[in-house]
């Protein structure tokens, strides 16, 4: 398919799925500030950490954070603005995705700049959140059921679970910067009621106590989210729908990854293969994460080298580039990859 | 007319309530005093072929009409079929209104229409074939030389140059009015890149849902063909080397243009990819798509972009939305372009009068369907008589379309006509004058309750090995009242056109 079309599908369901992501980050902080004293500065300015986010305008408060991750078009990865580029996206490629599909995003975005959005969110806000999270979820259900599952689909799918990896990842990481009252409140009810909440965002909560019936949350909540194999929203499960994806792509079986893309994905797949939620806390959870999300951002940046960024010259199809293969090959013996990758 | 509201459940029809709600739909219609009407002959007495229309839809009560129209402009709104306009970023997309009213033709009618519109094409055709060879008709003196060569659309680069099939027109919109004794005149020919087509076949999806059963009672010619025929139409031009099936491909300027999302609507109706010029570069003088595959060989483009933008080395050297090289690789023959190189010169509105010339010129035929009268300022005589009646006639800027560059003598301040006189004479090339052609009234929605507004026609006319005319076509009507002006840019909007296959 056209690399530029490649490209908005791509972020059409990246931007979606980041907009859920958004709305679950803030109803979780919402559901921890319910139950918990924690002081002002704390409560919700560890969300704009998370989102990257060092300038905005006024108090951290919590209507101020709320609003400026929800509403405000300055801030592109506020819901709005994702609804925003999600759309855009989709009319870009109007021919590539269903009508279903188109009619549904547009309702919904007609519907996010409607009195009826903002009265919602004013009246109900959990309601609020719930109703962004099923706007990506009905989306993903109707391109489910009426698109070819063809390369288009990968892309979606692509991008759907590399922000979804992402994200899990950032919401992991708010238990650090939501700061216990003293270090003995480990494992108190207070730590456990962290977690919960946390595994309750990524709606990990029952399917956590069916795969470690009795497991207190704490250290094993994390270790759900990062490397359970088959919960949905955990980072490997992520990363290996995204492995799968990227090989439907490029045609190649699992254990030839063949081009960069599927290169870098392969390198974070297998670390999390080789390393135990133990090495996280010894590094320190946050370290870790952060470097985890650091190497999402590579496979990104590889993905689009890949595929979005084709230069005019390249040989036909029919011939995959033999000399840059080959040249890649060199560098993943001489360990230039595995350098890249742990930094 | 189309209520943007946010949430498409609210959408009311709040204000109109002194209409009153109860009356049946024509009760109160008043066709207009001197125009044409295209359903009543007079008040309350439908033209016959009209009657299998007028007679259950004017069963409905105003209440009952106001739901479904409610239905229909929440089907546009969600559906996003719009166009853009060039502001700021909230308000980018309007919906283009739709009424619900639909504009029939007569059966017996259409049939006379289609073979003047094919006798017409088939004549244009052959003078843009002329035209970059020989020059017989320049040569015999029928059309003015300087008249052509003068032409912005004139492009020299195609002389001596064979299109596939030697066809040049693949798809015209033809803009026919019909005057007060209701006979239709060609008011121009759009042989560039004419856009509407979308409508049409959206226009008809949302009628059919809204009115499922008005079809039964009326047989209404079918217009879903078009997307197969015009995919037919581009294989059937294809180069000789070209694979099998050939790969088309339309070439957008990109979602910012305002006819974006009829680019979108066909590439999705035809199955084909949508490009810009981004997504295409020229190599060894064939064309290529960029594809996550690697590059893929284009063989057929239809092209959505102005000549000026197809290719920077050729043409205008800042435009961004082409390909370089895209025209060596044309006149190689290794890709064909839809429509052509060079054909707005066929369309250009001073080449117009000659129309009817070239239709005995090339044909030895009378047209079948007559042009508007027309004073060609270039030449004297009638430039001065455009001077001395510029508050009769309308005048047009040759090179315009989407109604820009007009000035509607009757309705225009002396200072506009003063301005316009100013114009004419600086550069007379430039301008056309034409009396004012009442156009065809046909009952449309308003603040007021049904009422008439003005209407044109542009029927799509198909070609490639063969021909073929979309039975029906885009219905524009002016909004407000008393307008002439029906483009769409100007504030116009659109009827589903109905060829009635039992009307007499």
């Amino acid at each position: 398919m056209i690399s530029r079309v490649a490209e908005h599908c791509f972020w059409m369901s990246r931007y979606l799925e980041r907009a859920e992501n958004t709305a679950r980050v803030l109803e979780v902080n919402q559901t921890l500030l319910l139950d918990f004293e924690v002081p002002l500065e704390q409560q919700w300015k560890p969300l704009l950490i998370i989102s990257g986010i060092h300038d905005m305008p006024g108090e951290p408060d919590a209507e101020t954070v709320q609003n400026y991750l929800t509403w405000e078009t300055a801030n592109p990865s506020s819901i709005a603005s994702s609804l925003q580029s999600a759309r855009e996206n989709a009319r870009i490629i109007r021919e590539v995705i269903s009508a279903d599909m188109w009619e549904r995003l547009n309702y919904y975005y007609l519907w996010m700049h409607s009195p009826a959005a903002s009265n919602l969110y004013q009246r109900n806000r959990s309601e609020f959140y719930n109703q962004i999270k099923r706007i990506n979820q009905l989306i993903h259900g109707i391109s489910e059921g009426t698109m070819a599952h063809g390369e288009a689909w990968e892309f979606f799918m692509l991008g759907r679970y590399l922000e979804r990896a992402c994200q899990t990842a950032r919401i992991l990481d708010v238990k650090y910067h939501i700061l216990l009252p003293t270090p003995e409140h480990i494992g108190t009810p207070v730590d456990n009621a962290h977690w919960v909440a946390i595994l309750t965002s990524c709606s990990g909560y029952e399917p956590y106590h069916k795969q470690r019936p009795g497991a207190d949350p704490g250290v094993a909540v994390a270790d759900f989210l990062i490397f359970d194999p088959i919960f949905p929203r955990s980072v490997r499960h992520c990363l290996r729908t995204c492995q799968a994806a990227a090989h439907a792509i490029s045609g190649r079986p699992l254990s030839q990854p063949g081009n960069e893309a599927g290169r870098t994905l392969q390198e974070l797949v297998g670390w999390l293969q080789l390393v135990h939620i133990e090495d996280f806390i010894r590094a320190g959870l946050h370290e870790a994460l952060t470097s985890v999300i650091n190497r999402i951002h590579a496979i990104g940046d590889a993905i689009r080298r890949t595929y979005f960024d084709v230069g005019p010259h390249l040989p036909p199809a029919a011939c995959p580039p033999p000399a840059s293969e080959s040249q890649d090959l060199e560098k993943a013996a001489t360990g230039q990859y595995q350098t890249q990758s742990a930094s | 007319m189309v209520r943007h509201s946010g949430q498409p459940e609210t959408v009311t029809t709040a204000g109109e309530r002194q209409i009153g709600l109860d009356g049946r739909l024509f009760a109160n219609y008043q066709p207009h005093a001197t125009a044409w009407d295209e359903l009543f002959l007079a008040p309350g007495r439908p033209h016959d072929h009209c009657r299998p229309l007028v007679d259950p839809l004017g069963q409905l009560l105003v209440e009952e009409f106001q739901q479904r129209r409610a239905s229909a402009d929440l089907a546009f709104v969600n559906q996003g079929i719009t166009f853009s306009v060039y502001a700021d970023r909230r308000g980018v997309e309007k919906i283009f209104p739709f009424d619900l009213i639909p504009r029939p033709v007569a059966g017996t009618e259409w049939k006379v229409l289609e073979l003047g519109l094919l006798q017409r094409i088939q004549a244009l055709n052959l003078f843009l074939h002329d035209l970059y060879h020989e020059q017989r008709i320049l040569k015999e003196g029928v059309i003015p030389e300087g008249l052509v060569v003068r032409s912005k659309a004139y492009r020299p680069e195609m002389i001596g140059f064979n299109p596939p099939g030697r066809q040049y027109l693949h798809v015209v919109g033809t803009d026919l009015v019909r005057d007060t004794n209701g006979r239709f005149l060609v008011l121009e020919d759009n042989g560039r890149t004419p856009s509407g087509v979308s409508y049409v076949l959206e226009n008809r999806m949302v009628m059919k849902k809204v009115f499922p059963q008005l079809f039964q009672h009326c047989r209404v010619r079918r217009v879903e063909d078009y997307p197969h025929r015009l995919r037919e139409a581009l294989c059937s031009v294809a180069p000789a080397a070209a694979g099998d099936p050939p790969c088309l491909v339309l070439l957008s300027p990109g979602p910012y243009n305002s006819a974006y999302f009829e680019h979108s609507f066909l590439a999705r109706h035809l199955g084909i990819e949508l490009v810009l010029g981004q997504d295409l570069f020229v190599d060894d003088d064939k064309v290529f798509l960029k594809t996550t595959h690697g590059p893929q060989r284009v063989d057929v483009i239809y092209r959505r972009i102005d000549d000026d933008f197809l290719d920077p080395k050729v043409f205008r050297s800042d435009s961004l939305l082409g390909v370089p090289d895209l025209i060596r690789a044309y006149r190689a023959g290794n890709v064909t372009l839809a429509n052509a190189v060079g054909t707005g010169v066929a369309d250009d509105k001073a080449i117009y009068p000659f129309v009817e010339d070239m239709i005995r010129f090339y044909l030895s035929e009378e047209a079948i369907l007559k042009n508007v009268p027309t004073y060609i300022c270039a030449r004297p005589d009638d430039r001065a008589y455009v001077l001395d009646h510029l508050d009769q006639l309308v005048v047009k800027a040759v090179n315009e379309s989407g109604g820009y560059g007009m000035l509607m003598g009757p309705f225009a301040s002396a200072q506009e006509r003063a301005e316009f006189s100013e114009k004419i004479q600086a550069n007379p090339r430039n301008y056309i004058g034409q009396p004012i052609v009442t156009l065809s009234a046909c009952p449309t929605w308003t603040e007021e309750g049904l009422a008439p507004r003005h209407v044109d026609l542009r029927p799509y006319i198909v070609s490639g090995k063969s021909v073929w005319v979309l039975p029906g076509g885009l219905t524009r009507t002016a909004l407000v009242k008393g307008s002439l002006v029906v483009n769409s840019s100007q504030g116009g909007g659109s009827k589903d056109t109905w060829v009635m296959e039992n009307g007499r």
